[in-house]
């Protein structure tokens, strides 16, 4: 019969693991958050709280809205996109060769594709040259808040197809059959029964892009411009360049109590999926 | 079960175990710096392997470092970063006993490193300039200055570097100030130049301007002259003027530095007086095509480079800018997010 | 069916957005010139990769080897942890619950340095393993939240009638629910390579000295343009992988399901 000991034993190495190689880091960081900064970067070990002074500088609510708004934007499209793409997937014979071929191109370099898409995207790239040929005129499709969300999308697809593909495979598509048979419209059988099954992948393909897209930088710094600051970038420079390592923890402080919080939303909207048994 | 098991744990081995070896050498340096020849040279002659790894700003190597990466022998950095490191002792003192060669240092340049005038802790690498590079063919009649960007006929084809030292110290001579100042009315005036130049560059860019350039995505761009020419034709070349501005330039000076606690002392000493022999130096000035810190060989150099010691004259050299520091970045992070 | 021409349609759509860089990538590993523009057909650049780059393959060989391991291990612990969450109750299953999200949220630079801070204070050193600990980190809250939605109507009476005839729990484990939990564990994994591969400032600051990986490989190149060599060694990865996937029969019949 089940062993409830069982639960500490699944359990343990994840808790385990966790604590000491991510609980840890973060207690690490919240700590320097509340140091001195050392002039020459690190920390000096006196309380001070002039790391969370970052709310008082001018660009400061201009990238935080600048990063909401890209990553908003870019999870919104790249679940709209995932969620047809997952659903074709899960419901062909060639489902394992199909999910493979999607997740291929990401093998090859973050970098490499970045390249590629500025060579595509570029003012001197090949878009605008096509464009140019056509007879029209070239334009800006680079260096601002388009290129980054249109990279973003690009770069987290994967993170929202895996987990939404996991949730629609399970799907029994039976029922859709049995809802048309009963009457329904093919929308309403499709809303009434197909999205609210699926609601635990759609949540997770949202949380495992929007999350990583607030803290993203790699992106903005690449093909960013100066409408696409956003606050990883900051986090960077203060942690690099202006040396400040308080403000760049404090910055993470704040941005990871927000996410949690916002998780701990979503999951209680998310609670009556909860099939738990115990 | 059991035959996974078992190959997960042959893959973890593979992991776990480190290789020890005897006779090495870890370098932590910036890409593409040293010639593989060199190296290679310095391999077969001595039994040393040189293991390197790659950082591309002093800021990233600082920060590994400082955070404690160790493990590294040797490292790189520019002044402003080896006085830092310096002062916060992350360098081992030098026996100069041990690197005979140094009489080749061209002290015109290594006195100018005032925070190590004898050179006890870093012992320089080499010298050279942030300058500009223009593309002639669609470019023509400029002043060799930063001026360049102030012209809106070159509006969103030009680029400058995403580098606050660079750009604010520029700025700031210009203005007719220091550029390790922090009074507010000083970073006000830079940063109004700043944002004039802003207006007409596409972006600020330190990774890919030599590739941009090269593209014909960049007619104007701010760097350093070997990352431009670096996959350039000759017919490119051509169509290129490199120039170090007459206001506001920068030079650096990379140095070789011991990290404190390094493991293969003897054989870093090894490597640095290496690196000063004449004949070997040349091979490093052939690449870079930077002006040479070796006396005996700038004699031996038969490529001339394109700008040398007498076009530093009027350059700054970067220091830290200790207080200064916060300002100064709040400010470009003002002009970035404008 | 118009919604699944709907969806094959935006399929078709996706794979295209996907495979678009991916066609610049293969046609420039085939240039002759580094730039964008065409320059003639050449080889020179799988010359180069296969006679002149051992320090690449070295860093490919690395981050190969982190992927899969990472993954592996990840995907395991991941697993176990999500199966103890859904059903399971347990003394500290509320700490478990917060802390599992948070790996996904810190920046990864943070999450870098942080890591090599905790690493240097207990004095452990850098190397491949570090990178392994770190990789192995980021990964297991993508595994587990995965395996979770999978898990959500998982119909338990299957594991409760394997109980009726007589299995052990391990039985229960092995044969009736990780089978049934298959495509969720295999997304997990999946995702836990391609994040492993890509991954580059969490792997710069806690690498140790010499075992470089692939993405520090290439990022070491920007400055300079990144050599077409880099291009040619994808090619010959996606070849390779799809080359294997289609060879080995027993992926095959998977495949084919």
């Amino acid at each position: 019969m089940k062993n409830q000991r069982s639960g500490l034993v699944y359990s343990a190495p994840i808790t385990l693991w966790l604590t000491l190689l991510f609980v840890a880091p973060t207690l690490i960081v919240i700590v320097y958050s509340f140091l001195k900064k050392g002039i020459y970067g690190g920390v000096e070990w006196i309380f001070s709280v002039d790391g969370y002074n970052f709310f008082s500088s001018s660009y400061f609510l201009k990238v935080v809205w600048n990063t909401v708004e890209i990553s908003v934007i870019a999870t919104v499209i790249t679940v709209l996109i995932a969620i047809p793409t997952a659903l074709y997937i899960a419901t062909s014979k060639y489902k394992n060769f199909l999910l493979f071929l999607i997740i291929v191109p990401f093998w090859t370099n973050f970098l490499i594709r970045i390249y590629s898409w500025i060579a595509l995207l570029g003012n001197n790239g090949l878009l605008n040259n096509l464009l140019m040929k056509l007879g029209l005129e070239p334009h800006q499709f680079i260096y601002n808040k388009f290129a980054v969300i249109l990279v973003s999308v690009y770069a987290y697809l994967p993170y929202a197809i895996l987990p939404l593909y996991s949730a629609i495979e399970k799907f029994d598509f039976a029922i859709i059959d049995a809802a048309r048979d009963l009457g329904a419209s093919k929308m309403k059988a499709y809303t009434k029964t197909f999205l609210p099954n699926i609601k635990p992948g759609v949540v997770t393909a949202t949380l495992f892009t929007f999350i990583p897209a607030l803290g993203s930088y790699a992106i903005p710094k690449l093909v960013g411009g100066n409408d696409s600051q956003m606050l990883g970038n900051i986090i960077a420079r203060e942690l690099t360049i202006t040396r400040n390592w308080p403000k760049a923890a404090a910055i993470s402080t704040i941005l990871t109590i927000i996410t949690v919080i916002f998780i701990v939303v979503l999951s209680k909207y998310d609670k009556d999926h909860k099939g738990g048994k115990v | 079960m059991k035959k996974s098991i078992i190959l997960i744990l042959m893959l973890l081995t593979l992991i776990g175990c480190g290789k020890e070896q005897k006779n090495e050498l870890y370098l932590f340096n910036w890409s593409d710096y040293i010639p593989n020849e060199v190296i290679t040279d310095f391999e077969n002659e001595t039994g040393i392997k040189v293991i390197t790894d790659y950082y591309s700003s002093n800021e990233e190597m600082y920060a590994k470092i400082k955070a404690g990466g160790d493990g590294y022998d040797i490292t790189v950095p520019s002044t402003d970063y080896a006085e830092i490191m310096m002062k916060q002792g992350m360098l081992e003192k030098i026996d100069k006993s041990k690197i005979p060669n140094l009489k080749e240092l061209n002290e015109e340049i290594g006195s100018k490193i005032s925070f190590d005038k004898n050179h006890d802790y870093i012992i320089p690498y080499s010298v050279g300039a942030t300058g500009i590079a223009v593309n002639t063919k669609y470019a023509k009649d400029f002043e060799r200055s930063f001026d360049i960007y102030n012209r809106k006929d070159l509006k969103g084809k030009m680029t400058l570097l995403d580098d606050m030292r660079e750009v604010m110290s520029s700025a700031l001579i210009i203005a007719g100030h220091s550029p390790e100042s922090s009074d507010p009315q000083d970073l006000a005036d830079a940063q109004k130049i700043i944002l004039g130049w802003k207006e007409n560059i596409l972006k600020f860019d330190s990774e890919s301007f030599g590739k941009g350039f090269t593209n014909g995505e960049y007619l104007v761009v701010h760097g350093y002259y070997e990352n431009i020419v670096a996959h350039m034709t000759d017919e490119q070349a051509q169509n290129m003027v490199f120039f170090i501005p007459e206001k506001g330039s920068q030079m650096y000076i990379d140095s070789m530095a011991i990290l404190k606690g390094a493991k293969n002392i003897e054989n870093a000493y090894k490597f640095i007086d290496y690196i000063y022999r004449p004949e070997v130096y040349v091979k490093i000035l052939d690449y870079l095509e930077t002006p040479s810190i070796n006396i005996g060989a700038n004699k031996l150099r038969e490529t001339k480079p394109v700008y040398d010691v007498e076009d530093l004259k009027d350059a700054y050299l970067m220091k830290d800018l200790g207080e200064a520091l916060a300002p100064q970045s709040e400010v470009w992070n003002e002009i970035l997010t404008q | 069916m118009n919604k699944k021409k709907f969806s094959l349609n935006i399929f078709i759509l996706t794979l295209i957005f996907l495979y678009l860089p991916l066609v610049v990538l293969i046609v420039q590993s085939f240039n002759s010139g580094m730039g964008v523009a065409w320059d003639g057909f050449s080889l020179k650049w799988y010359d180069e990769l296969f006679n002149h780059s051992a320090r690449l393959w070295q860093s490919f060989r690395y981050s190969i080897l982190i992927a899969l391991t990472s993954a592996i291990i990840s995907t395991a612990i991941g697993t176990l942890g999500a199966i103890s969450l859904q059903w399971y109750s347990f003394k500290h299953k509320k700490y478990l619950q917060v802390i599992s999200y948070l790996p996904l949220v810190l920046p990864d630079i943070i999450m870098g340095v942080s890591l090599l801070i905790l690493f240097t204070s207990i004095k452990f050193k850098l190397g491949l393993m570090t990178i392994f600990l770190a990789h192995t980190t980021f990964n297991i809250p993508f595994v587990l939240f995965i395996v979770l939605s999978r898990l959500y109507d998982f119909d338990y009476s299957i594991v409760e009638a394997a109980y009726d005839l007589g299995a052990t729990e391990k039985q229960a484990l092995t044969k009736v629910i990780l089978p049934n939990l298959m495509p969720g564990i295999i997304s997990g994994l999946l995702m836990s390579i391609t994040l492993s591969l890509d991954d580059f400032v969490i792997t710069f600051f806690v690498a140790g000295p010499g075992s470089s990986t692939l993405p520090l490989h290439i990022y070491s190149m920007i400055k300079f343009g990144v050599s077409p060599i880099i291009n040619a060694l994808s090619v010959i990865l996606i070849a390779g992988t799809i080359a294997l996937a289609m060879s080995t029969k027993k992926i095959q019949k998977y495949m084919v399901n």
